[in-house]
């Protein structure tokens, strides 16, 4: 029997010339619980194995980049929370640096340290919710129990500084939107204690967790070239032997006063984009402590101006978020909107090599290799 | 449902077209509100919300709903968590028509009750859930809170218990026959009678106050006083790697003939040397190459030692009307230093009728010098319809491939956009 040829879906190149199998395409998403969002995958198997990985974007672009230019600049700040939700400070934080460098305005070191604080805590959060998903998604559901409950504690905080759980809005260009209630140090200080808590829970849970180890160690292998040919930043970057991180390579706020790590793993394995969350945490607990130590008296931001209107030209700030770099690239030309505005977002750049890094893997494993890579749809697709 | 059917009737309609809702229904539907299974379906932020509810501190399993499936055939309820675009419109049709009845839609926060946030001004965000689907509870917020979704099941679970019956076939029937229809429209005729209807109730009472107290004097409202905040100076970056001034001469020793792009420095006329100078160590260099020096500079970045900038972190397009430019901004994660660099691409000429949708400019590739780049170049061709010459995959990345026109230029055109009225 002839058969039926047909043609090969968007994104494939070649067909193998292998007579003895058959291969067949399948496709993963955009609805499926593991790919985080509504990431589509389409995947030419053999058997169980992949042998090649085609994803399709797009199913959430929101078009952020286009209603920006017609959203004065603190306007814009708040779609910055919606692209990255999980990250949403860090977001604010780099759109506000633009701010500040294009009409120079400085910030007072209350306001840097509140920043920094709130900065970790919600690094801390978003590493948590990595867990979290790491284990539901390999079907350690008890990890996804575990991660939310300790989460929980740090979105109290927020909620009680800002009124908001997940879309924050609260950095200002100059400071931040409010002052730290009284209780803020408090609470803060009985979050360092839980997730250290947390954390040796974690280590005994799931680090040494044979099944874990086995389903994680050696695959979607990311090698230092590839990491850095592909863009990747943040701890995929970090966990394949790059110690680049900008807080400590390029200081921003008051990262230079700061003693901490940039923990550094060499595999680039999937396990090592793990562990390298839970050493980040602790790095995250160091800087904390500082900051309460160091915390000044003073103003929580400078003065305000009636309406920020960029003088013409481009600007761009750059933070490190949990993820890795969430760039802000400003052109302005005239008034108080932008011309264009662009964000270089992490997740992007993470997720392009993984057509590579799962080749020859089997199917259960792309799923291990999303989640470690840390990505989050609506930040990829703005 | 299929058997229950079957069963003769316990109690006729009553005269006047009203059900008598029986006993087993009332027990069917009990039953039925205290265990609806919702899918595992959550596109944007309020899927984190969803999420915490059903994590432990907030605990959806007390309300009977903790079963998430993640396949639409073994759920019966389905909230829209998250924004849905034009692209994911489709899939949630299917995956709606996938869900065995009866079913029920919760439309969670403001994305999916209207746009949201994304109403104005947008064109890939659908205005509202109910476009597609039917919605039997809107929970507004943004995102709404885990009570409010807990508020939105517990209605739900009440219009079940109310409204379903055994010989009310719901609204399967109706779905299937009728499209859905624009219930925005309704709604916000309903709600402008409404408004009328209190202004004018609240005119009355403003009147009648008046008349029973003739001397009342109303409160003079006090103006709070912002806290008065010292002018702060900005304190320059402090970035590593080589200094501006010494990658610009590594540069125009290889490159004589670049051009520093200096748009912060207003009018001045100053040299290039003396303008990095200038612009202090806030300032990334940023400079003009023509178009055909474009790969050769690119490939000079990358592999000269001295300045290794062998990461690509960014590549976009600007459109100024006139012409485009294609920003590329390096890094060298190993020294510390960055660059942008921009090429300066002058629009075709083609007819006005054409232009929005044609290809007005291209540009050789760098996805053979960085694999990152093969997907910043398509999302630049999906926006702003720039051609890379030489790219392995040229198709667009982001919206449909049947999508007219080109959103981030600033001649796009969309008749379905709603402009801002101010
Ligand atoms: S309603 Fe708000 S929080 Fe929810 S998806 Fe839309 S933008 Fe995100």
């Amino acid at each position: 029997m002839e058969m039926v040829k047909r043609p090969l879906p968007a994104g494939f190149q070649k067909v193998s010339g292998d007579d003895n199998t058959e291969e067949y395409f399948i496709n993963m998403g955009p609805q499926h619980p593991a790919t985080h969002g509504v990431l589509r995958l389409v995947l030419r198997l053999d058997g169980e194995t992949v042998r090649e990985c085609v994803p399709h974007l797009g199913y959430i672009h929101r078009g952020i980049e286009k209603q920006a230019e017609s959203e004065t600049y603190l306007q814009y700040v708040h779609l910055t929370d919606r692209m990255d939700y999980l990250t949403s400070h860090m977001n604010n934080h780099s759109v506000c640096m633009a701010i500040e460098k294009a009409v120079g305005i400085g910030v007072p070191d209350r306001a840097e340290y509140i920043r920094v604080m709130v900065l970790e805590l919600n690094r801390i959060s978003s590493h948590l919710m990595m867990f979290g998903c790491f284990g539901g998604d390999l079907g350690a559901q008890t990890a996804l129990l575990y991660g939310f409950k300790e989460r929980e504690v740090i979105t109290d905080i927020f909620d009680e500084l800002c009124g908001a759980r997940l879309t924050m809005n609260y950095f200002r260009p100059g400071g931040v939107a409010n002052d730290i209630p009284d209780t803020f140090i408090a609470r803060v200080k009985k979050v360092i204690v839980d997730v250290e808590r947390t954390l040796e829970e974690f280590d005994r849970l799931i680090t040494g967790n044979v099944i874990i180890q086995e389903r994680s160690r050696g695959i979607g292998i990311l090698t230092r070239e590839d990491a850095i040919a592909y863009g990747c930043t943040g701890c995929v970057l970090r966990a394949s032997g790059v110690p680049y991180d900008l807080r400590k390579d390029d200081p921003y706020s008051i990262y230079d006063r700061l003693d901490f790590d940039v923990p550094t793993k060499q595999n680039g394995d999937s396990f090592d984009r793990y562990v390298i969350h839970i050493d980040e945490i602790r790095q995250s607990i160091r800087i904390l402590q500082q900051c309460i130590e160091q915390i000044p008296e003073g103003p929580y931001r400078s003065k305000e101006k009636p309406s920020y209107r960029l003088p013409a030209g481009s600007y761009y700030a750059a933070t490190e978020t949990a993820k890795g770099i969430f760039g802000t690239y400003v052109v302005a030309e005239k008034g108080d909107k932008p011309w264009r505005i662009h964000s270089r977002s992490p997740n992007f750049a993470n997720l392009s090599p993984i057509g590579k890094m799962v080749k020859g893997h089997m199917i259960a494993d792309v799923v291990t290799v999303i989640t470690t890579l840390d990505i989050l749809i609506p930040d990829i697709d703005r | 449902m299929g058997l229950m059917h079957k069963l003769p009737p316990i109690v006729d309609p009553l005269p006047g077209g009203k059900t008598m809702i029986d006993a087993v229904s009332y027990i069917i539907n009990w039953a039925r509100s205290n265990s609806i299974w919702p899918l595992t379906y959550g596109t944007s932020c309020c899927a984190i919300e969803m999420m915490a509810a059903a994590a432990p501190r907030y605990d959806i399993s007390r309300f009977g709903s903790e079963v998430f499936r993640a396949s639409p055939r073994q759920c019966d309820l389905i909230i829209l968590a998250g924004t849905i675009t034009e692209k994911m419109a489709g899939p949630l049709k299917t995956l709606y028509d996938q869900m065995s009845g009866p079913k029920y839609v919760i439309a969670m926060g403001a994305c999916t009750i209207s746009g949201g946030p994304f109403y104005y001004d947008n064109y890939s965000v659908v205005k509202g859930a109910d476009r597609i689907l039917p919605v039997d509870v809107y929970i507004p917020g943004c995102p709404p809170r885990p009570e409010a979704l807990f508020n939105g099941l517990l209605m739900l679970q009440e219009k079940i218990r109310k409204t379903e019956s055994l010989r009310n076939t719901w609204h399967e029937h109706e779905i299937y026959t009728k499209p859905a229809t624009n219930t925005w429209s309704d709604a916000a005729k309903a709600w402008d009678a409404l408004e009328k209807i209190k202004d004018q109730e609240q005119a009355e009472a403003r009147a009648k106050f008046k008349e029973e107290n003739p001397d009342y004097q109303a409160f003079k409202a006090v103006r709070v006083v912002a806290p008065a905040f010292p002018e702060v100076p900005r304190k320059p970056d402090r970035p590593r790697g080589k200094s501006n001034l010494e990658l610009w001469k590594l540069i125009q020793a290889k490159f004589p003939g670049l051009k520093l792009y200096k748009k912060e420095l207003g009018d001045h006329e100053v040299s290039d040397t003396a303008a990095v100078e200038a612009l202090g160590t806030d300032y990334t260099l940023d400079f003009e190459v023509p178009v055909d020096q474009y790969v050769a500079l690119a490939t000079f970045l990358k592999q000269t030692p001295d300045l290794s900038l062998e990461m690509l972190l960014d590549l976009t397009a600007v459109d100024f009307t006139d012409h485009f430019d294609v920003v590329v901004q390096l890094l060298s994660v190993t020294q510390g230093q960055k660059v942008f660099f921009r090429v300066s691409l002058p629009k075709k000429e083609v007819s006005p009728e054409e232009a929005p949708t044609a290809i007005l400019a291209s540009v050789p590739t760098l996805s053979g010098l960085w694999p990152a780049a093969n997907w910043k170049e398509r999302e630049v061709y999906d926006m702003f319809g720039i051609d890379f010459t030489g790219h392995p995959d040229m198709r667009r990345l982001f919206m449909e491939d049947d999508f007219v026109g080109y959103p981030l230029r600033k001649d796009f055109v969309n008749p379905n956009i709603i402009k801002r009225p101010y």
